[in-house]
């Protein structure tokens, strides 16, 4: 898919190097489109119902989405250098009963099963990345392998059962007094920022863009593009330990049938986000707008009583709007260069006539 | 110059893509066959006596999975004996799958099939045609439409228990609990199956009987992490909730977890239903307040057995048959 990508799109300016008047109201553009489908949504089913304008129901919301936002984190990356994941939902289960059946049945501690999740995780990710790279298979397909194969594991791991750990996991997901928000919620937000740190302000990131914009372009600037793929992937798979680690917390079980179709909706939060299924571009932040999106969906639509077939068509039609407003913003902030000059140079005509 | 290198990148772009889509092709079609294939190339035991085919939905769901152990140990040790083959689907929505296994069936000249069908509909033709061929056919689990049934003039007998009547087992058990007028929530599993529907029935009978009030019910599916963020949505929307229903124990301890998060525990009860293993251990902790057994490890040796005697005198015209259901309260499990 990359080197599609690399001849398809000419190399625009205001794909991966913004344009040089970015000032600070920028970033507000940079997230407004989000911000006004958050908002909206927040506004229509707090009018729908009394009960969901409540500090509760919103620390709800927070404490469902950590592992779906670790998740979209990853996925995000992955997006970013020309990849896609389909597996995660499938590694979630697989690093989750792998949890649950050494709490459960091997009697381990915590700190031991939860490093057996994570790597679990790790390896999986690994698996995918190194199998797509060195043998330059499309992560498409080699992820949906590991789709069936994770999910296979998951059920061999747990013997096709649901484990139910109960209060020895639940510490980390249970809401801190006071605020209500549970330690995994912090986590995913301290995930959110690094990564957001980590594509905007470090090398890594700025390779990764590189990577998805013009694969080519970046090894004949001599730079081996291989383990920053590899790495990436492997990022994914280390965040899918860690929701599974969430979930299963939360849930306090493992179960085997967790998370089918997660990848549709880590996906879907980060193309609400902006992020390119093409490559190159995409925001960590905007991801986890579009995740919450997603929860407060969800929630509200719950909460208002909803049918099962409007859920569905409202969910899809908001995916859809999310995308169209954040075009717009798009073609908005491209055209707005021009827009000014153009005011600029009709005031400059006025000045000359008088 | 510009425009012939341009010009071969795209051809080597689109020769790169062919040879991708080929693959992927190749791959999901791979995929499929052995995804599918695979469980159906399940060992059958025995060599002498009928031949049974025992046609399950996931078999990697762990419901059916002890299903099919149980009905794999009934062979084993069964006085008559006979030839069991066990077949299932990889997922359960996957109809045309479980259609083209019972032609498979057919196909083979097996004497019996008992069957547990992914939709109480579609699976009805099919059938149809296996009666046709002289084939015995039992109904497991859940139960085929009688509408259908009867416009396809079919008679097939639905061996298993009364879901209606093991919900009212729950729901009752659960008003002793609560005091009349009580608002309480229903977390329904798949509207268009058979079972949902009978376990939701059964629900609303024991609560209406007891003078409860149903303040909201909605399906979550089946699944555990629906039910968590449905049960939330239903916990904050009703802050006066004192009991939740749910239509099988996966979405129970999704309820569980939301009840927990909600810092409710001591004021919402939850039943379910199927008595999971992990739903044991929360009834003896006493965090999930009852749930029903409908002894699934022998849901398909009944329906087998029933086959037997079929075969055995042919003239019978087949009845349904009920298996029991039994209440699960930590009183039991102590025993």
């Amino acid at each position: 898919m990359p080197p599609s990508t690399a001849a398809s799109e000419s190399p625009s300016p205001t794909k991966s190097s913004p344009p040089p008047r970015r000032s600070a109201w920028s970033g507000a553009i940079e997230y407004a489109g989000m911000l006004i489908v958050l908002f909206g949504l927040v506004l229509i089913f707090s009018s729908l119902s009394d009960r969901f304008l409540h500090w509760r129901t919103l620390t709800t919301i927070a404490n469902q989405v950590p592992d779906l936002t670790v998740i979209a984190v990853g996925m995000t990356f992955v997006l970013i250098v020309g990849g896609i994941d389909l597996s995660v939902g499938s590694i979630l289960a697989l690093s989750s009963v792998v949890l649950g059946v050494a709490m459960v049945d091997g009697q381990w501690p915590l700190w031991g099963a939860v490093a057996a999740c994570l790597l679990t995780g790790t390896l999986c990710g690994m698996a995918n990345g190194m199998i797509s790279v060195w043998a330059s298979i499309p992560s498409f397909i080699v992820t949906l392998g590991m789709l069936e194969i994770a999910r296979g594991g998951a059920y061999m791991v747990a013997n096709s059962q649901t484990k139910f750990i109960g209060s020895a996991v639940e510490q980390v997901a249970t809401p801190l007094p006071g605020l209500q928000l549970s330690t995994t919620f912090l986590i995913a937000v301290a995930v959110v920022l690094f990564g957001q740190w980590l594509l905007s302000r470090t090398l890594f990131g700025r390779y990764c863009v590189a990577i998805g914009t013009n694969t080519e372009a970046v090894r004949m600037s001599g730079i081996n593009d291989r383990p920053y793929r590899i790495i990436v992937f492997s990022l994914l798979g280390l965040l899918c330990g860690l929701g599974g680690w969430m979930q299963t917390a939360r849930l306090a079980t493992a179960d085997p049938n967790a998370a089918v179709g997660l990848e549709l909706s880590a996906i879907a939060a980060a193309v609400i986000g902006g992020t390119s299924l093409m490559g190159g571009r995409g925001s960590v932040i905007n991801t986890f707008f579009g995740v919450l999106i997603i929860a407060v969906l969800q929630t509200g639509l719950a909460q208002v009583g909803a049918s099962e077939p409007i859920k569905r068509m409202i969910t899809g039609g908001v995916i859809i709007l999310a995308v169209l407003l954040d075009a717009w913003r798009n073609q908005f902030y491209r055209s707005l260069p021009g827009l000014l000059n153009r005011l600029r140079s009709r005031k400059n005509s006025t000045v000359t006539d008088s | 110059m510009i425009e012939a290198d341009r010009l071969h990148k795209i051809q080597k772009v689109v020769f790169n893509i062919k040879k991708h889509f080929l693959l992927v092709g190749c791959v999901i079609g791979m995929m499929q066959m052995v995804g599918c294939t695979a469980p159906s190339a399940d060992q059958s035991q025995g060599t002498e006596g009928p031949r049974i085919a025992l046609v399950m939905k996931s078999l990697a769901n762990e419901f059916f999975s002890t299903m099919a152990e149980g009905a794999k140990n009934h062979q084993k040790t069964s006085e008559k004996p006979y030839q069991l083959l066990v077949n299932g689907i990889k997922d359960e929505r996957d109809l045309s799958r479980q259609v083209a296994l019972v032609e498979e069936m057919i196909a083979q000249g097996v004497d019996a099939i008992v069957i547990a069908p992914a939709d109480s509909k579609a699976l009805v033709p099919v059938l149809r045609r296996a009666t046709e061929a002289g084939i015995i056919v039992v109904n497991i689990d859940n139960k085929l439409d009688d509408e259908v049934l009867k416009s396809s003039e079919l008679t097939i007998p639905f061996v298993g228990p009364d879901n209606r009547k093991g919900a009212r087992l729950v729901g009752d058990y659960l008003a002793e609990q609560l005091s009349e007028g009580d608002p309480v929530a229903v977390l329904e599993g798949i509207r268009t199956s058979f079972n949902g529907q009978q376990r939701r029935l059964g629900f609303e009978e024991a609560m209406e009987a007891a003078g409860m009030k149903i303040v909201d019910s909605q399906s979550a599916q089946w699944e555990m992490s629906q039910a968590n963020v449905i049960a939330s949505a239903m916990l904050s929307e009703h802050p006066d909730l004192t009991a939740i229903l749910a239509s099988n124990d996966s979405m129970a301890l999704g309820a569980l977890a939301a009840v927990k998060a909600a810092g409710r525990a001591d004021k919402v009860k939850i039943v379910g239903f199927d008595n999971i293993s992990a739903v044991q251990q929360a009834i003896r902790d006493g965090q999930i307040l009852a749930t029903a057994d409908q002894h699934g490890d022998q849901l398909a040796v009944f329906g087998i057995e029933y086959a037997l005697d079929l075969l055995a005198e042919n003239e019978e015209t087949p009845v349904d048959r009920e298996t029991p259901v039994d209440l699960i309260t930590a009183e039991v499990l102590k025993q």
